[in-house]
């Protein structure tokens, strides 16, 4: 018989991801509250803070609580009338009311009782009101989720992704450890705490087992996501915080909220290695799985059209061919970096620009000769042979003219 | 635990393992033949299947120096054998195949007899390989020519096949050379290829159709795995899909442990895994720490460019197999003289020779074109005596573990003297032929040739030598009959040496009690 999953905050970000991959597996999902946009999942009507209809966990094995008021995190900050306080613990009554073996709370690596964020207390707040519930042990997990990535542009992923667009940027933090996890591995892990048999311990954490600098991971992000570089300026955080305050005053400006800046400069590392690998999760290096995300696979594609532009000498109108020189290109290290933007656009550029020595090492050069390997590949060119000569010579000018920028790139490079 | 269910087992499926299975199994012997894997065909699909691969396995970067070693195919073969225990080289490349038919499935398919000159430092002489020449020729049909000034460097089989028309640029040199002969030290001839131009037992003859490089669907072009088609017809023969790791000697004669775990017992072993291949399995029953030499044929590759055929049509059908051989003695020495073949650009991919123009990709891409129907490329082999290879076996820093193996390239020093004249009397030959060479002369890392040997020559008395039926003298019993064992590599091309070795040291077992 399949399992059936109860889940709040299904809408969300990681819920939405979370119940397309448990009904992947052959669970049953019901949804307390608001469904997953486009699915067709049994919703039952709920809000944080009421307790659900016991039929909402009629035959249900386990609960994964998701749901977050963040109005309520800012009208009442850490009082005890804040929605997610009351509304978790309600809700835990109601599952254990119901008979279910299993309650889940998604919880934050930035839950700590000093965090700097409203966020990381109320996190840790509801952790702690979990944890003295006479029936906890064995049937209370708190999950503490790492910095997510991947999938689609949402919650703070969304921000992240944004800022990965700019070439520079003053930013607070930069020095502090995150842990990046895939929304993937996180659904995954969440899952396993649902699904397999309790690991004894009150808070699991779900989160990159190797931390990186924030700065380092805006970098990751940008370099796998555009093939650039960031040039990051560190800013005090009273800096940022009073240009916070300004931009909730400013007209056409988007408002950054003081908790996020907050969360940033408080974040810490927790060690995660042990409770991933009970969960049986292997963790993907992130800068190779954030390169299929879809931004990345985008510039791919044209980047890969424009240099195969270029080497056959005439627009390739095979997808095929397009594709799979993107497909050579992604799993080729040497070739992370971007094309320059004008040559992605006009590729006759790349003449300019190709290295001199034709050494296949070179990223550009090593990308040119994949291209040349795709494009032998498709249906030769028709080419009239009384013009042979004219050819050569057409193409020893050009040859000619380029060469002077391509010694200069060189220079300027070395 | 034992498994004596063979008289004798062939360690390898190449053109060794299969020459020297075919006596033993005609004479009744129980063989059990051992090859490293599954047989992936990739010959069939679309163009960019077969010359990509279909996980894209051959797009990936390579030197661009041998189109040969860029193929699906050969990445796969090549990829399998480095996967296992891979050998550190340096300024080598070490190349190895692990899979059903070995080299032979990627294979330039140039075959020659040596002559007694050139067995010079062999316990043999040609007489003693006559019977194997032919009977190897016989089985892998040989096209080429009688009545040219090559035939006699490349030995007179009778059986030889028409050879398939020359390619026109090829036809152009050849002209110029019947007119009038630039050199008298100087031959030209029509290649010898192991391609099929009549029909015969399950394969077709050549159709033209120029796909040559990226694997024969019709098995015109010469490939081990035809032979063990053949051999399985024979109930004494059995062929199993496993990779031999180690080899113990154990109750008089010998057990071949699998990498599965599983035991073969036999009283004789035949180990054929190609010339590294064999290092590999024989390097522990050595002693801890060796150092060896191994040969290979230092390789220089001339593009050619015929003025006369500039603005000429790029033929659409052919072969891209070697066209032309030729052969310029070094001094009056016997033996002593450089050897290579001419093949035509039609049919090879341009990007391997766009890679090496000292032009933008684009523009190198293009001129290629213009200049294909007109381009030559010449290879030229130096004798293995000008290279310098050193094999250093060392203790694995694992207890129980075979030792680890070091390759280091490298050429004798009087080489660079020796390819220097060689190379500017070619050049005036060529010219004479109505063919310039163009910039872009180049030596292939040592290795890539492929054409390796005197591991463990026969006739050397060292317990790494071998006797004159390539069983080492270290480990009786296990006959080595692949490249390993040739005392000298000439400028030749020595597969069909090998092959014609492994029929005799076959023949020779087949008659043993």
């Amino acid at each position: 018989m399949p399992q059936r999953l109860v889940v709040t905050g299904a809408s969300g970000y990681i819920g939405a991801r979370l119940v397309e991959r448990a009904r992947q597996r052959g669970c049953e999902v019901a949804v307390l509250g608001s469904a997953p946009p486009g699915s067709d999942v049994t919703a039952v009507p709920w809000r944080l803070g009421e307790a659900p209809r016991l039929t909402a966990f009629l035959g249900a094995s386990a609960v994964l609580h998701l749901a977050h008021d963040w109005a309520s995190d800012r009208l009442h900050g850490t009082a005890p009338e804040n929605a997610n306080l009351t509304g978790t613990q309600i809700l835990a009554d109601a599952a254990r009311g119901a008979g279910l073996s299993r309650f889940v709370f998604a919880s934050t690596t930035s839950a700590r009782p000093e965090a700097l964020n409203a966020y990381g207390q109320i996190k840790y707040a509801i952790e702690e009101r979990l944890r003295v519930l006479p029936w906890s042990e064995g049937r209370i997990v708190c999950a503490r989720i790492g910095l997510v990535y991947g999938g689609p542009e949402r919650a703070q992923y969304a921000l992240m992704s944004k800022l990965a667009t700019l070439p520079a940027l003053p930013m607070i933090g930069l020095d502090r450890e995150v842990q990046p996890i895939h929304l993937d591995e996180v659904c995954d892990g969440l899952l396993a705490l649902m699904l397999h048999p309790p690991l004894g311990r009150h808070a699991v954490v779900i989160a990159g087992t190797r931390p990186v600098t924030f700065g380092a991971w805006l970098r990751t992000l940008r370099r796998a996501r555009h093939g650039r570089r960031m040039l990051l300026v560190p800013v005090p955080i009273r800096l940022a915080l009073a240009g916070c305050d300004l931009s909730k005053r400013l007209p056409f400006v988007p408002t950054v909220e003081r908790e996020r800046v907050l969360g940033l400069a408080g974040a810490a590392p927790m060690p995660s290695a042990d409770d991933v690998a009970a969960l049986g999760l292997s963790l993907r290096d992130p800068m190779r799985a954030l390169r299929q995300s879809r931004p990345a696979r985008r510039r791919l594609i044209a980047e890969s059209a424009a240099l195969l532009r270029y080497v056959a000498g005439r627009r390739v109108r095979s997808p095929g061919a397009i594709i799979r020189l993107a497909r050579a290109m992604r799993r080729d290290p040497a070739s992370a970096r971007a094309l320059p933007w004008a040559a992605t656009r006009w590729p006759a550029l790349l003449r300019f620009v190709e290295p001199i020595r034709p050494a296949v090492q070179h990223g550009l050069a090593r990308r040119l000769h994949l291209a040349a390997m795709v494009a032998e590949t498709l249906p030769a060119q028709r080419r009239w042979r009384a013009t042979w000569c004219l050819r050569v010579t057409v193409q020893v000018a050009l040859e000619a003219v380029a060469l002077p920028f391509r010694f200069v790139l060189r220079a300027l490079t070395a | 635990m034992s498994d004596p269910a063979a008289d004798i087992v062939v360690i390898g499926s190449g053109p060794a393992g299969v020459s020297a299975a075919l006596p033993l199994v005609e004479a009744g012997r129980r063989v059990v033949m051992i090859d490293g894997g599954r047989n992936r065909d990739a010959s069939a699909g679309s163009p960019w299947h077969r010359m990509l691969g279909a996980h894209l396995e051959a797009l990936r970067p390579d030197d661009g120096l041998s189109p040969k070693l860029r193929t699906p195919e050969a990445r796969r073969l090549l990829g399998a054998f480095h996967g296992r225990e891979p050998i550190e080289a340096e300024d080598f490349l070490a190349i190895g195949a692990l899979g059903r038919g070995g080299l032979s499935r990627i294979w330039g398919a140039f075959v020659c007899e040596l002559q007694d000159d050139d067995l010079q430092g062999w316990p043999l002489t040609a007489y003693d390989l006559r019977q194997s020449y032919d009977a190897v020729v016989a089985r892998i049909g040989v096209s080429g020519s009688h009545d040219d000034d090559m035939a006699a460097f490349y030995g007179y089989s009778d059986a030889l096949q028409m050879p398939p028309p020359l390619g026109p640029t090829a036809a152009a040199i050849f002209k110029r050379y019947s007119a009038a002969r630039p050199d008298p030290e100087f031959a030209l001839g029509r290649a010898r290829n192991a391609l099929i131009t009549e029909n015969r037992w399950q394969r077709q003859s050549c159709d033209l159709r120029l796909g040559c490089l990226w694997g024969c669907e019709r098995g015109a072009i010469y490939d081990a795995r035809q032979d063990i088609a053949l051999l399985r017809q024979y109930a004494n023969f059995e062929l199993r899909d496993v990779t031999a790791r180690r080899l113990v000697r154990a109750d008089g004669g010998w057990d071949v442990i699998t990498t599965r775990g599983d035991r073969l017992h036999a009283p004789r072993l035949v180990v054929a895994a190609g010339t590294l291949g064999s290092l590999r399995l024989v390097a522990p029953l050595l002693g801890p720490a060796l150092e060896l030499r191994v040969l290979n044929s230092p390789v220089m590759a001339v593009p050619l460019l015929v003025p006369g055929r500039l603005g000429g049509k790029l033929p659409d059908a052919g072969h891209s197999l070697a066209q032309l051989g030729f052969r310029l003695a070094c001094s009056t020495k016997p033996g002593d003289y450089v050897s290579g073949a001419i093949y035509e650009v039609a049919g090879l991919p341009p990007s391997s020779f766009a890679a090496r123009m000292p032009l933008g990709r684009r523009a190198a891409t293009e001129i290629f074109h213009a200049l294909a129907p007109a381009l030559a490329i010449a290879t030229v082999y130096f004798p293995g005596r000008y290279s310098a290879n050193t094999v250093t076996l060392r203790p694995s820093a694992q207890a129980d573990q075979a030792p680890d193996i070091e390759v280091r390239g490298a050429v004798a020093p009087e080489f660079d003297e020796v390819a220097r004249t060689a190379r500017e009397r070619l050049a005036r030959i060529w010219r004479r032929l109505g063919a310039r060479p163009l910039p872009g002369a180049a030596f292939a890392t040592a290795g890539t040739d492929a054409h390796l040997g005197g591991l463990f020559p026969m006739g050397l008395a060292a317990p790494h030598g071998t006797n004159n039926y390539g069983e080492l003298h270290a480990a009786p019993g296990l006959h080595l009959v692949d490249g390993s064992a040739l005392p000298t590599i000439p400028s030749k091309f020595t597969t069909l040496t090998i092959m014609a070795n492994a029929d005799r040291i076959g023949r020779y077992l087949a008659e043993l009690a």
